[in-house]
């Protein structure tokens, strides 16, 4: 039984890709001191919460059966620190939690809540981002509204405070929890030290005495108000004829992160000025329930109110054409980039494949053999040749059985 | 007392009580770490409206968490503390009917996962003088002829095979390729998968037979591609006296519950696997079921007329052997269910949970 268990259950966008990146990549470290990263691969967590959630994830889901409670199983086994972190898990009804704390040894283990936060500001842009970048296609106007809704019933505002309403998220996973085995841990306002959230992620999970490999390049960057514009007219066209499998590469990787995400030098996508006082004052009462629940705070809550409106604001519903057009150039040369790259790989294996026919010619060109094939071409064309040749094939077949 | 009202409720529920939440008054101890959520409680009252759910059902039920998006666990309106966070406590009566789909799907996939597979089809010993054939086209159409050739020896492929491109009417088609998907893979919802094909113009390549016949058929000569659209020319094409009758067309809610379960069960097991799942187990359990089969929306019919007009003009042009007239094709108005209602699918899930037809439950006996 593992003596403790820090579960890292949220929130998107708050570096938990980069997190989980560097616990993957330095697991014998991590053992070496005790500490459990259970993974095969990086997104091991990411496979057992869908699977814990029973969440389908376009196809991604198939490779999740079981995990859940493989990873589970493995940190009972283990008798120091283990480490579960997806932020996913942030929207777990409450029965899943249930049912995932007891997997993982609750109430008989020293189990301790993690989750990273960030303020609603930069949040709300960042998931309708995300929900482009996963085939999205409703305007950040529509996802404005439906979060708005008090009511939260669509899809879209289900989804969106499950995973971000903090006070709610620690209600489901953190009700039986003593507040000092709560962790909030505040990313910094923008512009501070760039260190400063993987420190606090450190003293988290208590791996500031460790010398980790921290040479990540699994980050979930963000694109710019025209990318995230061109990205949606992209999802309008083409999802139905890209399959979700395709979509992931092509897409997500290859267009949004390797190479939108690169242009940093156009609009941010930010949150509207009118919609600012609503996010802070949202953001307020939660400052002042973590403060009133006592939770451990590492960190500043001041994080959480945001920063300012940015002037002036770019509408990513009605971008500069111009600026979209731009972003639409650099695809297209990536995809060109890209399609270089793929001829030229179809180019070697052809070559690979005709080296390998060519072998084969030679080994089939022996008189007896060249015969026998014109034999049976010259059966398959006609009925009577078909059925005598399967007659053959019959008495063949019934031969070898008995041989 | 707000609490242990709610599990006064619970408690009701488990002995097969029906009265709602808002008429309920009785209190019990807690039983849990939390009362079941708002969905999981109203569908046991819906299991007991309609029947006599078992314990061990009824125990699933309130420890099912709803797969897939949606809703989060709700709280009773008027038993959960007062809080300003997470979504209202509701009344149950209120929650929709797809929220309670989530759960009995949940609940279902698991069953279906448990059952297993039936025992294999026969296959018969290939008679080495059948005819060499591929069948192509409309997979409702499709599959149990060519499930009934391979039990009687005559199983697909062969040297120079003809290509026999099975096709009828466009709007019905339709309908049969979102029904082999719900019973396979899984697809998005009828309306919506329509209105997307609707909108880029597309058909889905099984029932586009100049598609089929371009991709489907290797180097195959002209001559040996057929297409049927009168399935009397069939049995003299594949070398056979007799053919099955086409698969009855299902109620329009079974296909809508199968891709729900669908969905689920590729959590649960692999793809491979679910997709026998669906065809072999959850199909026959389906089958049978009362109602209208699917039917196209007037909106979405001068689409597949102009595809139909198309596909003839094609078939006319490439020369492949027509069997029956391509007017067969055109898709006529037909009587159906335009859209499947979650009331009317989520009935067919409690009617196959308390019918213990995926077999999970029926040990309810032992509590």
């Amino acid at each position: 039984m593992s003596k403790r268990v820090l579960l890292h259950v949220g929130t998107p966008k708050t570096g938990t890709s980069y997190l989980q990146d560097v616990l993957f990549r330095n697991q014998e470290t991590l053992k070496d001191a005790g500490i459990l990263y259970p993974a095969d691969r990086f997104d091991a967590h990411f496979l057992a919460a869908l699977d814990l959630l029973r969440l389908p994830w376009g196809g991604l889901e198939l490779d999740a059966h079981g995990l859940w409670d493989r990873t589970a199983t493995e940190v009972r086994e283990w008798t120091g620190t283990a480490i579960i972190s997806h932020e996913i898990l942030a929207t777990a009804s409450r029965t899943q939690v249930v049912k995932a704390l007891s997997s993982l040894g609750h109430p008989d283990v020293e189990l301790h809540v993690v989750l990273s936060v960030r303020d609603l500001v930069r949040q709300i842009p960042a998931e309708w981002q995300e929900n482009v970048k996963h085939r999205r296609v409703f305007s950040f106007h529509e996802f404005l509204e439906a979060i708005q809704d008090p009511d939260r019933k669509g899809p879209i505002a289900s989804w969106f405070w499950g995973v971000q309403e903090i006070p709610y998220i620690l209600d489901r996973w953190a009700a039986d929890l003593p507040p000092e085995r709560v962790h909030v841990v505040t990313v910094p306002a923008p512009g501070g030290p760039t260190d400063l959230l993987w420190e606090r992620f450190c003293e988290a999970f208590g791996l500031s005495d460790l010398e980790l490999d921290r040479d990540s390049e699994r980050t979930n960057p963000s694109l710019g108000s025209p990318e995230t514009a061109l990205l949606r007219r992209i999802n309008l066209k083409a999802n139905h004829e890209v399959l979700p499998v395709r979509y992931r590469p092509l897409v997500r990787e290859l267009l949004a992160h390797q190479t939108l995400s690169r242009r940093s030098d156009s609009p941010r996508l930010t949150l509207p000025p009118e919609v600012h006082p609503w996010a802070q004052e949202l953001a307020g009462g939660w400052i002042d329930e973590i403060k009133a629940r006592g939770y451990h705070v590492i960190g500043d809550l001041d994080d959480l109110v945001g920063p300012p409106p940015t002037q002036p604001y770019v509408d990513p519903d009605q971008p500069a054409e111009s600026d979209v057009a731009d972003a639409a150039v650099d695809a297209i040369r990536a995809l060109l980039r890209e399609n270089g790259r793929l001829l030229g790989v179809e180019e070697e294996l052809n070559a690979q494949l005709e080296e390998t026919r060519q072998a084969l010619e030679r080994s089939y060109l022996r008189p007896s053999y060249l015969a026998r094939e014109r034999i049976v071409r010259k059966l398959d064309s006609n009925r009577l040749g078909q059925w005598l040749l399967g007659l053959y094939r019959f008495g063949r077949g019934r031969s070898s059985r008995s041989a | 007392m707000t609490d242990r009202r709610a599990w006064g409720w619970v408690r009701h529920l488990q002995q097969g009580g029906t009265t709602s939440w808002a008429d309920w008054t009785g209190t019990a101890e807690p039983e849990g770490a939390v009362v079941p959520g708002a969905q999981q409680l109203e569908l046991v009252r819906r299991l007991n409206l309609a029947g006599a759910p078992g314990p061990r059902l009824v125990a699933r039920v309130l420890a099912m968490g709803a797969p897939g998006r949606g809703q989060p666990d709700l709280e009773l309106v008027g038993a959960a503390r007062e809080s300003r966070f997470g979504p209202r406590p509701v009344d149950p009566v209120t929650v929709p009917d797809h929220e309670l789909l989530r759960v009995a799907v949940g609940i279902l996939a698991e069953d279906v996962v448990a059952r297993g597979l039936p025992a294999p089809p026969k296959e018969g010993r290939p008679r080495p003088w059948r005819r060499h054939y591929e069948l192509h086209g409309d997979p409702e159409l499709v599959a149990p002829i060519r499930a009934d050739l391979v039990a009687r020896g005559r199983p697909p492929g062969g040297g120079d095979p003809v290509h026999v491109i099975l096709a009828t009417d466009l709007g019905r088609m339709l309908a049969h390729v979102w029904t082999a998907r719900a019973f396979g893979s899984g697809i998005p919802a009828w309306r919506g998968w329509l209105r997307t094909l609707d909108r880029h113009g597309s058909l889905p390549a099984p029932i586009d037979p100049l598609v089929t016949a371009r991709t489907r058929t290797g180097d195959a000569r002209p001559d040996r591609i057929h297409v049927v659209l009168d399935q009397e020319a069939l049995p003299h094409l594949l070398g056979v006296r007799r053919l099955p009758d086409p698969l009855p067309e299902p109620a329009a809610e079974a296909p809508d519950l199968a891709r729900r379960i669908s969905g689920v069960a590729g959590l649960l097991v692999p793809d491979d696997q679910r997709k026998a799942l669906m065809r072999r187990t959850v199909r026959p359990l389906l089958a049978g079921e009362p109602g209208s089969p699917l039917s196209v929306p007037e909106e979405h019919l001068p689409w597949l007329r102009d595809h139909a007009a198309r596909i003839t003009d094609g078939l006319s042009r490439a020369g492949y052997a027509v069997h029956g007239d391509p007017a067969v094709l055109v898709p006529v108005r037909e009587p159906g269910v335009e859209a499947p209602a979650p009331r009317s699918t989520l009935a067919l899930a409690i009617r196959i949970m308390l019918a213990g037809r995926t077999g999970a439950d029926t040990t309810d006996e032992e509590a």
